[in-house]
């Protein structure tokens, strides 16, 4: 991480990513917006459709802002969950930029 | 416990339930109900006790499921016929599923006769070709726990570096879209949940993971439809996948995947190559799908501001768009299947089968084990074989009665505050007593609340007997149907835990000695098939649980001979009808010449009725000679708060369970006659009624009341007798909270409980069947005589 910004946020996710989980992540993103974002996913062990979507939309307002959003460690459980679900991306990097 | 152990708890009552709804199904499929979707409802009842038994590798009860299913799978699509016979051989089937379910549970083993006895003759339901064509003969092979859980994990690229990663994420994806797997996808799901699906509990991930163990898929997501974090509602759904699914399924295999989330998404299945339609259930009209469906309209239109916003996750489908198709993001694919660690796959499968009703119960043992909440779907009342659950939430049950007895002390503080104000004497009107009957309705609907959360309908209890009765009916070779009512009338929790057991053994006795033979009832000019009726209702504050059935009655003058034989009673003993019916419930009493393996041993109406006493219940019996007997136990709904009229007899204060008072009124003189120079009567509009004279029944003192100058209460007891109780004067009426003298002390004759009144005394509240029945017992038929 060529880490020149110290604004960089940084959010763990938790070990069980579903319904009750979503909103939670939500409103811990939004918070978080307006900054480069590290998320670290080393804990998950469940994925579900609703997490997804909630970093599917925090990708999408990273990269309207600009900024980047980037999965960290992710865990196996994670990977495999990602995959299953046809692998979207969530990392946003925009151009020329570093976190 | 540990996380394996909690999640296969989870599994065992999601069991129970499952049963339940399958014998219910099968119930009303005995009764002529071949409706697809009351087959059906047993069909998923069956393949999920299956499909959560793979997950443990519960060998046998996955291969007898695996037969029951296939079975059921052959009705459901209309090559099986349903029959009187084939939903008793169904029936049958469902008892030794249950076994085997028992079981697992439990350790212990399952009568292999009857296994392979019942096998054979659900085999026997289907012809042998067909059995043969659809495996059944080959046991081998019949599960879910020796099936891959093909499912791959894909590298992705997130830990590549982040300014390389979308661009090699891209290629991937379009090489992986330009050439699909090497097996020819054969056929093509799109899945669009709703936000319905989440709420119940369901999972995408779920349905994907068991669509990739069909075979080979391509997994792609659309995405297109999620707006920014500002604009998205968490519990909305947004996703739609498209899965290329090879392999040799037919579309019912691929359509079961779905079985639990059909209604609550849109589904597509399609032979790769032929038009998709979207089901019939499209998503138009569901509010919380909208913006996905108001994505893929505007898809084809305004491809590349979509594109422009998810560029770099998703890429454009190819071209074979349907119209009706949201914008899908190019393909993963997840080929070959790879020996997936079996424990891990199958706890994790279960773990999310399981919440497909059970939103909490395997994750939440597995995140913290205490507090041990977990959402359930409990509400399956109804008949309904596909009744929408509604989130709920398991508690200790300590908790539970910590909350009911901390309420039970607010009710009393709030009464002995009352009373304070009231000595005080401050005005009626003042805000302090406004305020304090605010108080009062809100401590009363907490107190109802609280009350309820304990309530339960009997259902669960009642939902058992069915199989009793086909196995006793069966034993004893009698034709039987059993008629339940009033299933869903509730109880509280403790209550229904005992009432199993007299409920049983009353079912038990009803068709052992109840019911006569066959031949006998159609010798007596009935059908040859007896009824016996199981009802549960609330009557006068308390349930009211009845076992009826149509057969010989009570034989009076053989019970009263055994009775004198055995010495319980002298044999010059003048007993009323009523009398004689109760002697069955004397220790020792058994009018079975042979003793029985259903209802003999010695174990006797007298264990029933010690079972329901301990409850505080009763249990009386009334019986018709060559029409049959009704059994009725009435049984307090415990730790109910009871309304009451609080009347004062010998310098007690008394509390009268207002739910057994008809009226009270002012006794005259000439209305009240002395029967035999003793019992009185009193004559109520031209209908005399017993009257007692409550002080002196419970013993406060011995000089009986003059009748003019107290108050007659008339009260009615649970077997519709009446009689009017003398008390000195009323009170007034008050809700009392109800302290069990049995617990706290002993059982009183006449009293049914205690209370702790406003100003802190105690006072006694009366069991007014109790006194009803001892006037009765003095003299028995003095309202039929006396009655004008």
């Amino acid at each position: 991480m060529t880490d020149t910004d110290a604004n960089v946020a940084e959010v763990s996710l938790g070990q069980v990513l579903d319904l009750q989980a979503a909103e939670p992540l939500r409103a811990e993103l939004m918070a978080l917006r307006g900054r480069p974002l590290q998320v670290d996913a080393s804990q998950v062990s469940r994925l579900g459709g609703l997490c997804l979507q909630v970093l599917l939309s925090a990708r999408i307002s990273w990269a309207e802002d600009g900024l980047p959003l980037r999965i960290e460690q992710a865990s196996d459980g994670f990977l495999e969950q990602l995959a299953a679900f046809g692998g979207p991306q969530i990392n946003f990097e925009p151009e020329g930029a570093h976190l | 416990m540990d996380p394996f152990e909690s999640i296969k708890a989870t599994f065992f009552q999601e069991c129970e339930e499952l049963l339940t709804d399958m014998e219910s199904g099968l119930l009303a499929m005995e009764q002529g109900d071949d409706d697809s979707e009351t087959i059906n409802a047993v069909f998923r009842a069956v393949h999920s006790v299956k499909g959560g038994a793979g997950a443990f590798g519960l060998e046998e009860l996955i291969r007898f499921a695996h037969v029951f299913e296939t079975v059921l799978d052959e009705m459901r699509s209309g090559k099986l016929p349903l029959t009187d016979e084939v939903a008793k051989v169904l029936l049958r089937a469902s008892d030794v599923l249950a076994d085997h379910v028992a079981a697992a549970r439990s350790g212990g083993g399952v009568d292999e006769g009857r296994t392979v006895g019942m096998i054979a003759d659900l085999q026997g339901l289907i012809d042998q070709d067909r059995a043969n064509e659809l495996g059944l003969n080959d046991h081998g092979d019949a599960s879910g726990a020796d099936e891959d859980f093909g499912f791959v994990p894909v590298v992705l690229s997130l830990d590549e570096p982040a300014t390389d990663a979308p661009d090699v994420d891209i290629a991937a994806l379009l090489s992986a879209a330009a050439e699909p797997a090497a097996a020819t996808p054969t056929w093509k799901v799109i899945f669009r949940p709703r936000a319905e699906m989440y709420a119940k509990a369901n999972e995408s991930a779920l349905v994907l993971r068991e669509l990739a163990r069909l075979g080979d898929v391509e997994v792609s997501l659309d995405a297109s439809g999620v707006p920014a974090l500002d604009q998205l509602s968490a519990e909305a759904a947004y996703l739609t996948w498209t899965i290329r699914l090879s392999g040799d399924k037919s579309e019912a295999e691929v359509r079961e995947v779905f079985e639990f989330v059909e209604d609550d998404c849109d589904l597509t299945v399609v032979r790769e190559g032929e038009a998709p339609e979207m089901a019939a259930a499209d998503g138009a009209e569901s509010d919380a799908s909208a913006s996905a469906v108001e994505a893929a309209a505007a898809a084809p239109l305004d491809l590349e501001a979509l594109l422009a916003r998810v560029a770099p996750t998703a890429e454009p489908a190819p071209l074979e768009i349907p119209p009706a198709q949201p914008v899908a993001a190019a393909p993963v694919a997840a080929p070959a299947p790879a020996p997936a660690n079996l424990d891990v796959a199958g706890l994790i499968a279960l773990a999310e089968k399981a919440s497909q009703d059970h939103a909490q119960a395997a994750q939440t043992p597995v995140a913290k084990a205490d507090p041990k909440v977990d959402q359930k779907a409990e509400a399956r009342a109804g008949s309904g074989a596909a009744t929408a659950a509604t989130p709920t939430i398991r508690v200790d049950l300590d908790r539970v009665d910590r909350l009911i007895n901390a309420v039970g002390e607010l009710v009393i503080q709030q009464a002995m505050l009352s009373q304070r104000v009231f000595e005080s004497g401050l005005a009626r009107s003042s805000d302090v007593a406004l305020g304090l009957e605010d108080l009062e309705l809100l401590t009363r609907e907490i107190q109802d609340s609280v009350m309820a959360i304990r309530a339960q309908p009997v259902k669960s209890v009642f939902q058992r007997m069915p199989r009793l009765v086909r196995e006793v009916a069966d034993m004893v070779g009698k034709k039987v149907r059993l008629v339940m009512d009033g299933e869903n009338t509730e109880v509280d929790k403790t209550v229904i835990e005992r009432l199993s057991d007299p409920i049983t053994h009353m079912l038990r006795n009803a068709i052992d000695h109840g019911l006569e033979t066959p031949e006998e009832r159609e010798a007596g000019g009935k059908g040859a098939e007896g009824t016996v009726r199981l009802a549960a209702l609330h009557r006068g504050g308390r349930i009211v649980i009845e076992v009826q059935d149509d057969g010989r009655g009570i034989n009076r003058p053989r019970v009263r001979g055994i009775a004198v034989t055995k010495g319980l009673i002298a044999e010059d003993a003048v007993l009323s009808d009523d009398e004689i019916d109760n002697l069955i419930f004397l220790p020792g009493f058994s009018t079975a010449d042979v003793v029985s393996d259903i209802s003999g041993r010695g174990v006797g109406m007298d264990v029933v009725k010690r079972s329901i006493q301990a409850l505080g219940g009763r249990i009386s019996i009334t019986s018709e000679p060559g029409k049959g007997s009704k059994f009725s136990m009435s049984l307090p709904l415990t730790l109910a708060v009871l309304d009451g009229m609080v009347v004062s007899a010998a310098d007690q204060t008394l509390v009268a369970p207002l739910s057994n008072i008809v009226e009270s009124l002012t006794p005259r003189a000439e209305d009240v006659h002395l029967i035999g120079g003793r019992d009185a009567v009193i004559c109520i509009r031209d209908t005399f009624v017993p009257l007692i004279d409550v002080g002196v029944a419970l013993g406060f003192r011995d000089t009986p009341l003059p009748p003019a100058s107290g108050v007659a209460v008339l009260v009615e007891s649970e077997g519709g007798g009446k009689a009017a109780l003398l008390v000195e004067a009323i009170q007034g009426q008050r809700q009392v909270v109800i302290k069990s003298l049995e617990a706290n002390y002993q059982h009183i004759h006449g009293v049914a409980a205690a209370t702790i009144l406003g100003d802190g005394r105690v006072a006694l509240i009366l069991d007014v069947d109790a006194l009803v029945t001892t006037s009765r017992r003095k003299s028995p038929r003095i309202e039929k005589r006396m009655a004008v």
